[in-house]
C-alpha cells in the first residue's frame, strides 16, 4: 500500500517527471525511450512469441549502449515504467539539481538502499540524479561500502547515457558535464535557477529508527541490580550468614563454602558467568574488593568479639 | 596493446614513464607508434582544438581488434559547452571507444629542475591513465587518489596519483578480460 502511494506521489511531480508510455500504441519503430535500470532503448518493433504454450505479443527494443535485444509483453508495458527520453529542457534542470547545495545525505544504509532503489525504477532521471546526488555526497563523509559503489556506478552510467542522448553529445562529454556540476573547480559559481522539488519518499513507520538509549539504561538498572542484590547481603552479613545467602542461589556450591565461610569473595565470580552477562565486567570489581575487606577482619576474630562486646 | 601517438615531439623519458604507468595500470603491452601531424580541420577560431573532431580526423593507425590508441598533444583542447558551461578539458575520449587525446596545456609546466619534470610526468602518466580508463568504459570515480577522479577536481592534490583504486581496477580488468582478443 504504501509503495502505491509513494509511486503516486511521484509521478504527481511536475514537469520533471516524465510521462510513462501508457500503452504499446504510444511506440513506433525507431523511437527511443529509457527502461527503467537499462538505459536507452530503441524500439525495433512488434513481434509475436510463444511462451510457455501462450503466444504473447512483444515489443523488441535494442539498448544503445550494446545492442542488447530487451523484450517486453504489451500487456506490461503500461507497467515496467517505460518513458521517452527526456528533452534537454528537462536535462537542464537536472544540472541545476545536481549543482546545487545538497542536503544532508540519509545515514540509515537500509533506508537509503530502498530509496535509492525506487528512485531508480520510478523516479524518471530526477530520480536517478537524485540517486547520484545523493551518494556522492555521501562518499564526501565517508567511503562507500562495495554494494552501494555499484549502485552508484549503475546510476551514474544511466544519468550520463540519458544526458548524452538528450544533448546529442559524446558519452564521456556528459560524463563531464556530470561532473562538472557535482565537483566544480575551485572557484567556479554557477548562476543556478531554483532546483526541482526532490521525489517526496515518505518513510513508513516500521521503517523509523527508534530510540536505543533508553533501552541501555533499563539494561543497566537491571545488570546492577542483579549483581547487587547478593553482595550487599553478603557484605553486611558477612561470614557465615554469607554462605548461607550464596547457598540458596546456587545448590552445586554450597558443598563447598562452608569450608570457606571466611571468605565470602571468591564465590561471587563464577555466580556472575552462570548469570550470562558477560559485558559487565567492569562493575564487579570494585564490589569484589568490597567484599574482600572484611576477610582480614575475620582473620582477627578475637577482636571483632571484642569490639562487639563493647558495643553492646 | 594501447598504442601511443604523439601530435608534437615529446620527451623520451616522458614517453617511457607513459608508457610504463599504463602497462602497470592495465596490464597490456603499450608501445610508442611515432608522430603525427594535427589535423588544421580540427581547430577552432580561438585557436583551440575540438577533441571530437580532431580524434576524428587525425591520421590513422594501424591497429587490431581492441587496440586502443592515445594522442598525445600540446594544444589547448576545446569541447561544447553544457547546461552550466565548459567543463575544463585535459583531453578526450569516446566511452568504450577506441581512440582518446590527452593535451598538456593545462598541466604543469615541464620546466628544466628535476622536481618539476617530475611533476609533468607524473600528471601526463594521470591522465593518460583516466583517458585510457575510459576507453575501458571506466567512469570518473569518487577517490579523489584514484586516477579515473575528474581532472579539475578541487579534491586532486598537488601530485594527484597515478593509480587505478580497486574498484576501478577490478572494473578495467574484468573489461579487458571480455574483450575479443
Amino acid at each position: 500500500m504504501k509503495g502505491h502511494t509513494r509511486r503516486d506521489d511521484a509521478r504527481e511531480q511536475p514537469t520533471l517527471l516524465p510521462s510513462n508510455i501508457q500503452s504499446a500504441k504510444e511506440l513506433r519503430p525507431g523511437d527511443r525511450v529509457v527502461y527503467p535500470n537499462q538505459g536507452v532503448c530503441r524500439v525495433a518493433g512488434l513481434e509475436q512469441k510463444d511462451i510457455a504454450g501462450q503466444r504473447l505479443e512483444m515489443v523488441r527494443m535494442t539498448r544503445e549502449e550494446d545492442g542488447a535485444a530487451v523484450l517486453v509483453p504489451m500487456a506490461k508495458v503500461s507497467s515496467v515504467g517505460l518513458r521517452r527520453v527526456s528533452t534537454a529542457a528537462e536535462i537542464e534542470t537536472v544540472f541545476h539539481f545536481l549543482a546545487a547545495v545538497s542536503s544532508d545525505p540519509e545515514l540509515d544504509w537500509k533506508v537509503r538502499h530502498r530509496d535509492n532503489v525506487e528512485r531508480l525504477i520510478a523516479g524518471g532521471v530526477l530520480g536517478v540524479a537524485e540517486v547520484v546526488k545523493g551518494l556522492h555526497s555521501l562518499s564526501r563523509i565517508r567511503p562507500l561500502p562495495n554494494k552501494e559503489r555499484e549502485q552508484y556506478d549503475g546510476a551514474r552510467h544511466l544519468l550520463v547515457s540519458e544526458v548524452a542522448v538528450a544533448l546529442g553529445v559524446p558519452g564521456n562529454l556528459g560524463e563531464d558535464y556530470v561532473d562538472y556540476a557535482l565537483n566544480p573547480p575551485a572557484g567556479t559559481r554557477f548562476q543556478l535557477k531554483p532546483p526541482p522539488k526532490p521525489i517526496p519518499i515518505s518513510i513508513p513507520a516500521y521503517r523509523r529508527k527508534k530510540p536505543v538509549v533508553a533501552e541501555e539504561a533499563e539494561d543497566l538498572g537491571l545488570e546492577e541490580l542483579g549483581v547487587e542484590l547478593p553482595e550487599e547481603g553478603a557484605a553486611a552479613a558477612g561470614g557465615a550468614a554469607a554462605a548461607g545467602g550464596e547457598a540458596e542461589a546456587t545448590g552445586e556450591e554450597a558443598a563447598a563454602r562452608p569450608a570457606r565461610a571466611g571468605k565470602p569473595a571468591r564465590p561471587a565470580k563464577p555466580r556472575k558467568a552462570a548469570a550470562g552477562k558477560p559485558a559487565r565486567k567492569a562493575a564487579p570489581r570494585p564490589k569484589a574488593r568490597k567484599a574482600r575487606k572484611p576477610a582480614p577482619r575475620k582473620k582477627a576474630a578475637p577482636r571483632k568479639a571484642g569490639r562487639g562486646g563493647k558495643r553492646k | 596493446m594501447i598504442r601511443i601517438v604523439t601530435l608534437a615531439p615529446f620527451d623520451e623519458g616522458d614517453i617511457a614513464f607513459v608508457i610504463r604507468t599504463l602497462y602497470q595500470a592495465f596490464g597490456l603491452g603499450t608501445e610508442h607508434v611515432g608522430e603525427r601531424k594535427l589535423p588544421a580541420e580540427a581547430e577552432g577560431d580561438d585557436g583551440r582544438y575540438d577533441g571530437p573532431k580532431l580524434l576524428e580526423e587525425v591520421s590513422p593507425v594501424r591497429t587490431f581488434a581492441d587496440d586502443k590508441v592515445l594522442y598525445l598533444a600540446t594544444v589547448p583542447l576545446s569541447m561544447k559547452p553544457g547546461p552550466l558551461g565548459e567543463p575544463p578539458s585535459y583531453g578526450f575520449a569516446r566511452q568504450g571507444g577506441d581512440r582518446a587525446v590527452v593535451s598538456t596545456a593545462r598541466l604543469p609546466q615541464r620546466g628544466v629542475a628535476e622536481a618539476s619534470i617530475e611533476a609533468f610526468r607524473r600528471r601526463l602518466a594521470r591522465e593518460s591513465v583516466h583517458y585510457v580508463g575510459h576507453l575501458w568504459d571506466l567512469h570518473h570515480c569518487l577517490d579523489a587518489r584514484c586516477a579515473m577522479h575528474p581532472s579539475w577536481s578541487p579534491l586532486l592534490g598537488d601530485d594527484p596519483g597515478h593509480d587505478l583504486d580497486s574498484f576501478c581496477r577490478d572494473k578495467s580488468e574484468q573489461r579487458i578480460r571480455l574483450a575479443k582478443t
